[in-house]
């Protein structure tokens, strides 16, 4: 199984690499034919674990890229920014989805991801099935032109990438590792060679979606293992989206926004609907002060706002009402952790400010709380309130009650009535 | 060709002499790019015409011992009449780092209003080169880099040094950066030297740093929503102020105004007159007369402006402020009809209060509305939902905020 990168890997080096071209130093016998095989390449990698030549030229010793770890954030934004910076840039000329060094390479370590297996042998692979890995430490002075994917191959590695999401092979977790590291190493091919048009944008927007919709199903996968891989999706589902507004910005002409623009904006506002949880980073009032005014007036935004301004008030009516009737399924993927918060809120509120007499029936309540009432009654067991049945057969909420505490884990997946999807 | 080589040779002896006699003055206007003076700008002209100013400087000892920070200055005293800002960045950024190097060496806080002035020009610099980029489709990351640097410069000042009463300063900079780039979290860590190192003696630095940094971390404190807090800092700011300087007044007040109205605290109408503010009048109104519709029309009048200024989701929370006084003004006429059954509130009469007032809301919305009253503690009773009514605490229903923000 893939292990994404946790193991050192050596590149080959090429010293002289001039920006614009492949350049070719003594060492790399490489073919360009790309109809080739991977087992009739000629790559020689500079490995000390092969037996075959090491080749006598320019040694570069000092470059190794090193797996670091995940902390390291900001360095790594640092590199990956490296990639695209002014030094100049890259016209990547590699046709394949990898480029044939590290196929043959990996193919030879036997680090290949499931999905990359020629009929499941974990040593062979082929151009239709391997895809090129996300390198954290790739700098551009390193990099040859035939490594680096152009943008039509890009495209094509994408849609191959994201029509994996429908496979029901392999569990999520595993299919959405994958897609994430490849992905990661299809923007770092972006970056790398400042490909800012419109069709980045495309691009950008379908792994933003990507990881939104991971975002989604990693929730209500439910195993221990699934909060760093939430935390990682999260981190790259905001990079890339910031790097996506950067992109809008930096296209905009006249007072235009693009077809899905307004959407992906209201993505941010949702994605931090809770002041209190994102301290580390910039608070929506500073967001909103640089947003285009165009992009504000959109339904969407409208739409994100209200939400924004229901939950922070704690409007559970309002928030839950306009969540069902207006959310798209991008914008639901976002908001739906915070569906059961605002269900709990709203039970403390009844809880606590309801006479005690009259105990709240629950056919209300899950109206209210837009859930079918059984759900409605197994929530309120869920956050240690009881509830009681009548002579009529009719289900209660007995207020007052000093015991209510939001679980300690997460809630379980309620349908939201009414959604429209 | 001689005029060239004058006003170069000129500008050297002006550097080294200022150096010699420890004459800030005039160092720092060597500095001062944005101030556009003629005599830069015909130096910048003499630079691009001359080509080889670093003969000029290698010719004196006087002048070559400072080679490492002139040279760059020129180049980016060169670019930066060329229109070529990123460039012009750069070699700035080169001259500030080796001015730096020098201005550790001595001993005194001499040339601490030079040190000032290049702290403000890399940051206006590095703007403008950030435009650069952006209009040619670049990522812009100089602002960054200037904010790196200025860091850099902070730990050169924060030591037990009279350098130190600089440090202030470089940190207000700091705080402009940061707020333009909206990576205000980077904010904290200058904040915590300033708040807690020995080294600093608050009261120590010059009244319109104290003022500048007051603000700024006022502010953060707004957008952190915590408002006890943002009304202290904005208020040292207000207080200490120089009461002729009315723009940065009404800069302070401008976020001073939203916090004391989340505090319940409502400003009197000269005042917002006498400030230009009157973006806040309709605002001011709506909590005195409970009046919703008004609220969210000022709101959507000003959006832009407010929400340019970031205020414009602290506006917003007044919302249940005007839903208390709603429902008080409610609890205050029923008092008059009929004063023993004055503390039940229908969940009818308010719907058709509040449809008196053009907003259409239903029972539940109502009802959720009051639950959230109640529980914040803007309204003390209980709701009895056979009935539809709200029943209120005798004694003392509408809680004032009493300086208190309204509970989480």
């Amino acid at each position: 199984m893939d292990d994404s990168g946790r193991r050192r890997q050596q590149w080959r080096n090429h010293p002289s690499s001039s920006l614009t071209g492949p350049t070719r130093s003594r060492s790399q016998k490489l073919s360009s034919n790309p109809a080739k095989t991977t087992h009739s390449s000629n790559f020689i990698p500079r490995s000390t674990t092969t037996t075959g030549t090491t080749p006598d030229n320019t040694k570069n010793p000092g470059y190794v890229p090193k797996w670091k770890s995940e902390t390291n954030a900001n360095k790594q934004q640092e590199v990956e920014k490296e990639a695209g910076d002014d030094v100049g840039s890259i016209v990547g000329t590699c046709l394949f989805m990898c480029p044939e060094g590290e196929r043959a390479q990996r193919e030879r370590q036997r680090d290949l991801a499931v999905f990359e297996r020629l009929n499941g042998d974990p040593r062979k692979t082929s151009p239709a099935l391997a895809v090129k890995k996300f390198c954290r430490t790739i700098s551009l002075k390193y990099v040859q032109a035939s490594d680096v994917r152009p943008l039509s191959v890009l495209e094509d590695t994408l849609n191959y990438l994201l029509n994996l999401l429908d496979s029901s092979e392999h569990p999520f977790e595993v299919v959405h590792d994958f897609i994430f590291d490849r992905t990661r190493s299809i923007r770092q091919d972006l970056s790398m060679q400042n490909i800012v048009n419109d069709r980045a944008i495309h691009m950008y927007e379908k792994m933003v979606k990507f990881h939104v919709v991971s975002h989604h199903r990693l929730q209500n996968c439910g195993s221990s293992s699934m909060s760093s891989l939430q935390y990682l999706n999260m981190e790259q589902l905001t990079k890339t989206l910031a790097s996506l507004y950067i992109l809008y910005e930096a296209n905009r002409s006249s007072n235009s926004i693009y077809e899905n623009e307004a959407e992906f904006r209201s993505l941010y506002v949702l994605l931090h609907l809770d002041s209190k949880r994102q301290q580390t980073e910039e608070s929506l009032s500073f967001w909103f002060c640089r947003v285009p005014p165009i992009v504000m007036k959109s339904k969407e935004m409208h739409f994100a706002r209200q939400v924004l301004r229901f939950y922070r008030m704690g409007n559970y009516r309002s928030f839950l009402c306009t969540v069902s009737a207006e959310a798209s399924y991008l914008q639901y993927c976002v908001i739906e952790p915070y569906v059961n918060e605002i269900r709990a809120l709203a039970v403390s509120y009844i809880n606590n400010c309801c006479y005690k007499f009259h105990p709240y029936p629950l056919e209300q309540l899950s109206k209210l709380l837009m859930m079918k009432e059984s759900d409605a009654e197994s929530f309120c067991h869920a956050c240690s309130l009881e509830t009681l049945t009548d002579d009529g057969g009719n289900k209660l909420l007995p207020t007052k009650q000093t015991t209510f505490s939001i679980p300690k884990g997460s809630f379980q997946s309620y349908s939201l009535l009414g959604l429209q999807q | 060709m001689g005029e060239a080589h004058r006003r170069i040779t000129d500008y050297l002896n002006k550097f080294s002499d200022a150096v010699s006699y420890q004459d800030v003055a005039s160092l720092a206007q060597l500095f001062s790019f944005s101030s556009n003076s003629p005599s830069l700008l015909s130096l910048a002209d003499a630079l691009n015409y001359f080509q080889d100013a670093n003969r000029l400087i290698k010719q004196s000892d006087k002048f070559s011992q400072f080679g490492e920070i002139l040279a760059p200055i020129f180049r980016s005293l060169q670019s930066y009449r060329l229109g070529n800002l990123v460039d012009s960045y750069h070699a700035f950024e080169k001259f500030a780092n080796a001015f730096i190097q020098e201005f550790r060496n001595w001993e005194s806080a001499w040339a601490l209003e030079a040190l000032y002035v290049i702290a403000y020009e890399i940051r206006v610099l590095a703007e403008r080169a950030d435009r650069e980029l952006a209009s040619n489709g670049k990522s812009p990351e100089k602002l960054k880099g200037a904010g790196s640097f200025l860091m850099k410069v902070f730990g050169v000042l924060a030591g037990k040094g009279p350098k130190r009463v600089g440090a202030l300063y470089v940190t207000c900079q700091l705080f402009k950066i940061y707020f333009k780039l909206g990576t205000v979290h980077l904010c904290r860590s200058v904040i915590r030297s300033i708040e807690t190192a020995r080294i600093f003696d608050f009261e120590e630095f010059p009244r319109r740093d104290k003022v500048t940094y007051m603000y700024y971390t006022g502010r953060l404190e707004v957008f952190n929503e915590n408002f006890p807090a943002a009304e202290h800092k904005l208020s040292y700011a207000l207080t200490h102020c120089n009461p002729l300087r009315e723009a940065n007044i009404r800069m302070i007040l401008k976020y001073l105004i939203p916090v004391k109205l989340s505090l319940g605290i409502l400003p009197k109408a000269w005042l917002l007159e006498k400030y230009n503010l009157l973006e806040y009048s309709n605002v001011v109104q709506a909590l005195k007369r409970g009046d919703l519709r008004l609220l969210r029309h000022a709101l959507q009048e000003h959006e832009d402006q407010f929400l340019r200024s970031g205020v414009y989701l602290v506006l917003e929370k007044l919302e249940l402020q005007v839903y208390q006084r709603l429902v008080k003004k409610i609890y205050f006429i029923q008092k008059q009809k009929d004063p023993s059954k004055a503390h039940q509130l229908k969940l009818d009469v308010i719907v058709k209060a509040l449809k008196w007032l053009e907003m259409d809301m239903d029972l539940d919305e109502v009802e959720c509305i009051m639950t959230i009253l109640i529980y914040k503690n803007l309204v003390k009773g209980y709701f009895a939902h056979k009935s539809k009514v709200v029943v209120l605490s005798k004694q003392d229903p509408f809680p004032k905020l009493n300086g208190k923000p309204v509970n989480s």
